[in-house]
Order: structure tokens, then C-alpha cells, then sequence
């Protein structure tokens, strides 16, 4: 932190606040990393351990101490010596102990004898997993060595958060969390973004429900872009993309904006931005679905991190929605929507395929009465 | 799992409190407190395995700062222990590592170094156990951060612990190199303005302020400086900052005589010199610019500096009329507290600035 009024301020990327806990100021990321690595051994960020021998050799002959002193030096530091407990009668670790000193313990407590206050009928799936995605990538090892992330690289953390499209994400910021590798296109990046936009299918299927297409809008309308620190990066990789930030530009010349520059998504990796953490920017894709995008953290990559270099990027976090149930079954999820509905209860109205047809049609597939309907696509079918 | 933030915070003052209690860097000591508190406890009672790796998580970076300046080193060195045995009695598999930040490698290298020369034989073996067992996570910034801008100010402050805290050099602070050379530069202006008043040589009633100012200010603050270094080689404890020791009552008498300084010349006649206090004006705000955004940060964590504190002491004096309050600039070192805001927001908003400036 700025000490002393910020005298020594030695290089641009080594990563400082801007606003303090909010944001950093914006550094290079290859030059971060290279900063990093600069200072750091080999071995500290190697896969491999390096030997117990090795070390304490090492240790030794640079302290210059005799390996009586080194012998004690370990039994006064080992973790066992932190042992609260009589080694034969360990306390159940998923029990707050009787008489808590510790203030976090007291607050735990208080909280857990709340908890057991409440009464809850369902308990919630979503605690359960939460934690799933996060394990299931853990300390993976590619089965190829090719495919092995080198050491030392960098790991960068997106939130993308999902547009306010709905009601109920006014109130929350969901968000999924990415990781890529510094040496990763954006593109790989944007292709690994799953938004139901994506998924929606156009148009008026009332008289044939069956011929409902596969295309889906992420096939139609391939454009999109990055915008980081001033920098438009367009999709570009197909000869039907378009530069669609050319209208924001174009706006911005008339308002007296600073210039912004463009570059190709598919030339640029992660390495080459220079961009602020914890900053928002902007992810828009399907002409107007604007995902912030917050770079929460870039750190280099650990030992215990996912190695498989075709897994990333990593899908760590996701945020799970409520579905939408078929409005006759309340079983399944909705697949379809319908307006000016004779049948219906309500206008708008969902409904799952089955319920759908089986209320709309008779058993030679006519349709029954008078309604438009359209292919909907439940916000949690990613969950 | 914020809402342990503070409770965490207690716990690990606590324990560094009574780390700092024993005046020792022994790890043998630290163990003895940390058994003592049954600290381990802390990961216990963790229903949800989600919960657990962001509450250790938490823990961890609740500890860290306690590691790096402005702590003194004894509390460095316990909050090395603290994380070391935070991250040894986790309950994860595989574990949750240390976050450091690029910006604080160089302390924490220099930490080591200077426990090395110590020959803390236990610091450094803790240290490079961490680093072997690859416990450090190498990051760009010391949390992950995700834009919480509407967060509690308060939290975001940081408070620090006082007592965990070497007494700042703040006389050191207020008179840096930059400061002497702008005062040497007011100065000459103000004599060759004098000089351009007066064909003679100055009366003695326009003599206010000594001939040798600079120097003197420099050589004061350099036996200040001298004599702290010697308390601190007399203390024990070796730190890189070499801080310590400063004793309170050294500091204030220092105040006083700098209010009684500013006192005896406000009240003597002041000099009219309307066009030097433009310049000075002008120069003001630009430094203000310059260091807006450190003292924004600075602002946060430290109580108010001594210069603050002597404005204030000196304006609420309520014997000044305004006349003489404006005129103070010219002897007044450094810009005044008040500017800042000005220089703020013109930063803040620059797009609009531009537009203004444009129109």
C-alpha cells in the first residue's frame, strides 16, 4: 500500500488499488506475470515438490546451523505442537465445542442454535452442490502430458453477471465465475459463456409445433465483443459477424468521449490486456445482452489447481434459478409459451411439451382454438 | 460468511495481543497462547462443506495483513505463525493457500531477510515450511474483488490495531526532501520579493523569518531521526523501518514548539504580498492533483497527521480574523487540508472535466 505518501512507485504492473478493496489500477497481465516470476524461485511455483532432504539441506547450509538445531527447530514448529486436544481423544470437528471462547466460535454458535430454530421443510439442493463444480475440477492432471498447463502461468477469475432481464435478478447479482489461462483467445472465453439468450429460438410455431427448428440464435447472430479499458474486442472469427460496437462509437463521437480503439477478439489472448481487477466491464452479444464482466482475480497457477489445459475455461460457480414449471403438470420445466389463449388460465402461459400438446391438439395433431405460441427457453436450464 | 469478518478480526488481536504480551518472537510461545485459546476450534462446527473453504478463506485473508507493514516485526512475526498454523489445522483437503500479492513480495522477502540477520532461526524455518509446502498462492492483488462499492465504508478502512503498530516517523514524513527544496524555493522568492519592495536592505520588522530556515529544519529533523535511530539500536528489536521508540512526549513537545512557532509569527504583522500568494496559490492545487489519489488511501488508515492536527489546533486558536488566516499561505508549508476535495472530484469525473473544458 501507498506508504508514506507513495514514494517508491517502482513499475506500472505491479498491481496497486485504485480504490482501496474496490478495484486495482489497471496493469499488463504478461508483464505481471513476468514480474512474478522475475521475483519468485523456480521451485516456488514448480508442480514438483521438491525433496524433504533437499530442503533441509539447503536450510542448513544457508542459515548455518547444525542439523541438531534444524531437528528441533521442526518438533518446536510442527503443526502438532498447534493441537488443542489430547492426542487420543480428538473432538468431532462438525461440533461447535461446549464452552466457545473465541468470538467466531460464540457468533457460530448463536447462528447454528438459530438455524435449528427454523423450520424448513425443503432443504436446499442448492447448498448441497454449491461446492460440486468447484470440487469436481480440483488437482486434475491432464491425461495427455501435452495438454498439461506449463508452470507459471497465470489463472485469471471472470464473474460474468447475467443481465437484469428478470424481475427476481434485481436484487441479486448472480453471476457465474470463469477461469481462463493467460495464454487463452478471448474467444474461448465468449464461446464458454452460456447465456439463454443464446438458446432462444424466433418465431410463431402454433401450426406446427413439430417443425420448431434447431437453430438457435447463437447460430443466426454470431456477434459480439469484449470491451475492456477502452478497447473494443469484436468477434470476428465468421464472415457473418459484424462489428456491432461500431454503433456505441459511433454515438460516443457525437458526446465527446475519448476515442475507443477496436481489435479482433480471436487475435487477442488474456495475456495481452491491460486491464484493471475487480473493475466492470462489458460482455454484449446477441446484439443487445450485456453481461458486466469483473475480473475478480489473476494469480499464477498452483499445484492444486485443475492441470488439464482442454478443461478450462473452468465453469467454477454457477448461479442456480428457479425454474419455471409447466402450468398444467407443475412437473416439468416449461418449453413453451403461448399468448391470446382460449385454453389457458392466464396470458402469457407456460407449458411443458407434453401438457402442450396434449391440450392443444387432437390426436391427428390439428391445433384446437385460437393461440399464437412460441418456443421459450427456461432461464435455469443451465442450472 | 462476512458476517465473521469482525469476529475473526477479535479473535486474531486477541491472540496477537497476547503474542505481543510475552515481548518474545519464540514460536514456542506462540503455540502455548495458541493451545491456550483452543484457536483450532475455529474451523469447528462447520456444517456445509461449501461453507467451510470460504470461511477458511476468510480466516486466512483476515490474518494476512497482519504479516506485512505497518505492523511492528513482533507482530509480523505472529501473524506469520498465525497464518502458518491457520493454514496447518485447516480441515480442507486440498488445502486453501495463502493469497500474497505482488506489491507485498518485497516486504515479505525483506521480513525474511531481516529475521535472517536476526538469526530467528524459527521465522525463517516457518516461513520457507509455507513456501515449500507451496501454501503461498501468487496474486495480483491481496483479495479477490468484485466492484463492492456499496460496502460499508467503514470495513473498507481498514482499522488498524494502534498498539500493533511501530510509531510512524511522522516528523520524517511531514519534512521530506520535496518539502524543503518547495520551502527553499518559497523562501528565495520571498526575499527576492522583499528585495524588490525594498531598494534598502530589510528592516528588522520585516525580518520575519530566520535566514537559515532550511537548513535548520533539515538538520533538526536529521538529529531527530539520528536520535531514534540510536533508541532503536538500543531496543532489541530490529526492523527495517526502524521506527521504533519514538516516545510520545518527544512528539508532542516537538507540537508545542512548532504551534508556538506558528503562533509568534501569525501574530506579528504580516507582509503584504498579494502576487507571491497567487503563485503559491497556484502551485498548490497542482501538487494537490499530483497526489490526490495516495492521500486518498492514506486518508483511510491513518488519524489525522500532525499538520492536520496543527491546523486544526491553530484555526480553532479563533483569534485570527480571515485577513490573517489567507495570508498564512505563505508560510504555510504544504497545501491546505481543505483543497483536497476540490482536486477530487475534477479527477473523478475526467470525461465531464474534459467536456467543461471544452465548452
Amino acid at each position: 500500500m501507498a506508504e508514506g505518501g507513495g514514494t517508491n512507485v517502482l513499475n506500472e504492473n505491479v498491481p496497486v488499488y485504485e480504490h482501496v478493496e474496490v478495484n486495482s489500477k489497471p496493469f499488463h497481465l504478461d508483464s505481471f506475470r513476468d514480474l512474478w516470476l522475475s521475483v519468485l524461485k523456480p521451485e516456488d511455483y514448480s508442480f514438483n515438490q521438491t525433496s524433504g532432504e533437499i530442503e533441509d539441506a539447503q536450510f542448513i547450509e544457508e542459515m548455518g546451523i547444525t542439523p541438531e538445531t534444524l531437528e528441533e527447530l521442526k518438533t518446536i514448529c510442527s503443526p502438532d505442537s498447534l493441537r488443542c486436544h489430547s492426542e487420543d481423544e480428538a473432538p468431532d470437528p462438525d461440533v461447535v465445542p461446549a464452552d466457545p471462547q473465541l468470538a467466531t466460535l460464540k457468533l457460530r454458535k448463536r447462528r447454528l442454535d438459530y438455524k435449528k430454530t427454523l423450520i424448513r421443510d425443503n432443504v436446499g439442493r442448492h447448498d448441497a452442490y454449491a461446492n460440486e463444480m468447484e470440487m469436481l475440477s480440483l488437482g486434475r492432471r491432464a491425461e495427455d502430458a501435452s495438454d498439461t498447463v506449463p508452470e507459471g502461468e497465470i489463472v485469471l477469475t471472470f464473474n460474468v453477471i447475467y443481465p437484469v432481464l428478470f424481475e427476481r435478478f434485481k436484487h441479486v447479482r448472480a453471476y457465474q465465475t470463469l477461469h481462463v489461462l493467460g495464454s487463452q483467445k478471448l474467444t474461448e472465453l465468449r464461446d464458454a459463456i452460456c447465456c439463454v439468450s443464446d438458446l432462444q429460438v424466433f418465431g410463431e410455431f402454433s401450426n406446427t409445433p413439430d417443425m420448431v427448428p434447431q437453430f438457435i440464435s447463437k447460430d443466426h447472430y454470431k456477434s459480439a465483443f469484449f470491451f475492456f479499458e477502452g478497447i473494443f474486442y469484436n468477434d470476428m472469427r465468421f464472415p457473418e459477424c459484424r462489428d456491432i460496437s461500431s454503433v456505441t462509437r459511433e454515438w460516443t463521437k457525437s458526446r465527446d468521449f475519448p476515442e475507443f480503439k477496436t481489435a479482433k477478439m480471436e487475435e487477442a489472448t488474456f495475456s495481452d490486456l491491460r486491464v484493471k481487477v475487480g473493475f466492470p466491464y462489458l460482455y454484449c452479444h446477441q446484439g443487445d445482452c450485456e453481461h458486466v464482466l469483473i475480473l475478480t482475480d489473476v494469480r499464477l497457477i498452483h499445484k492444486d489447481d485443475c492441470l488439464d489445459r482442454k478443461l478450462y475455461p473452468l465453469l467454477s460457480h454457477k448461479h442456480r434459478v428457479v425454474t419455471r414449471k409447466c402450468c398444467v403438470c407443475h412437473l416439468y420445466i416449461s418449453r413453451w409459451i403461448t399468448t391470446n389463449d382460449t385454453l389457458a388460465p392466464m396470458d402469457p402461459c407456460l407449458y411443458c411439451d407434453q401438457c402442450f400438446r396434449l391440450l392443444h391438439y387432437d390426436q391427428h395433431g390439428n391445433k384446437l382454438g385460437d393461440f399464437q405460441a412460441y418456443a421459450y427457453v427456461d432461464p435455469g436450464a443451465f442450472n | 460468511m462476512d458476517y465473521f469478518k469482525q469476529t475473526l478480526k477479535t479473535d486474531c488481536e486477541d491472540l496477537l495481543g497476547r503474542f505481543q504480551a510475552t515481548a518474545s518472537v519464540r514460536f514456542e510461545e506462540f503455540s502455548a497462547i495458541w493451545r491456550e485459546m483452543k484457536f483450532s476450534s475455529v474451523f469447528y462446527g462447520i456444517l456445509e462443506p461449501s461453507e467451510k473453504k470460504v470461511f477458511t478463506r476468510l480466516a486466512l485473508s483476515t490474518a494476512s495483513p497482519y504479516l506485512l507493514p505497518p505492523y511492528s516485526f513482533q507482530i509480523r512475526v505472529g501473524g506469520l505463525y498465525l497464518l502458518y498454523s491457520l493454514y496447518s489445522t485447516q480441515l480442507n483437503t486440498p488445502k486453501e493457500r495463502i493469497r500474497i500479492a505482488l506489491k507485498d513480495w518485497d516486504d515479505l522477502i525483506h521480513f525474511q531477510q531481516d529475521a535472517v540477520n536476526a538469526q530467528h532461526y524459527d521465522v525463517v524455518y516457518v516461513l520457507r515450511k509455507l513456501l515449500y509446502e507451496k501454501a503461498f498462492c501468487f496474486t495480483a492483488m491481496p483479495d479477490t474483488l468484485s466492484f463492492q462499492v456499496k460496502k460499508k465504508r467503514v470495513d473498507r478502512r481498514q482499522q488498524l490495531c494502534e498498539s500493533f503498530v511501530d510509531r510512524p516517523s511522522r516528523p520524517q514524513e511531514l519534512i521530506g526532501t520535496d518539502v524543503l527544496e518547495e520551502l527553499a524555493n518559497v523562501h528565495e522568492h520571498y526575499e527576492g520579493l522583499k528585495k524588490a519592495i525594498l531598494p534598502q536592505p530589510p528592516q528588522s520588522n520585516l525580518s520575519l523569518i530566520k535566514h537559515n530556515l532550511v537548513p535548520k529544519l533539515r538538520n533538526s529533523v536529521l538529529t531527530f531521526y539520528s536520535w531514534q535511530q540510536n533508541q532503536a539500536d538500543f531496543d532489541s528489536q530490529i526492523d527495517r523501518d526502524a521506527g521504533e521508540g519514538t516516545s510520545s512526549q518527544d512528539e508532542s513537545s516537538r507540537r508545542a514548539q512548532l504551534l508556538a512557532s506558528i503562533k509568534s509569527r501569525s501574530y506579528a504583522q504580516a507582509v503584504e504580498a498579494s502576487k507571491s500568494r497567487r503563485h503559491r496559490q497556484m502551485e498548490v492545487t497542482s501538487a494537490a492533483r499530483d497526489t490526490e489519489s495516495t492521500q486518498q488511501v492514506s486518508r483511510f488508515k491513518r488519524p489525522l497527521s500532525l499538520k492536520a492536527r496543527t491546523n486544526s489546533r491553530f484555526m480553532a486558536q479563533g483569534s485570527q480574523n480571515a485577513e490573517l488566516q489567507s495570508i498564512t499561505r505563505l508560510w504555510r508549508l504544504t497545501e491546505v487540508e481543505g483543497k483536497k476535495t476540490e482536486g477530487k472530484t475534477k479527477t473523478r469525473f475526467s470525461w465531464k472535466e474534459r467536456m467543461r473544458s471544452k465548452h
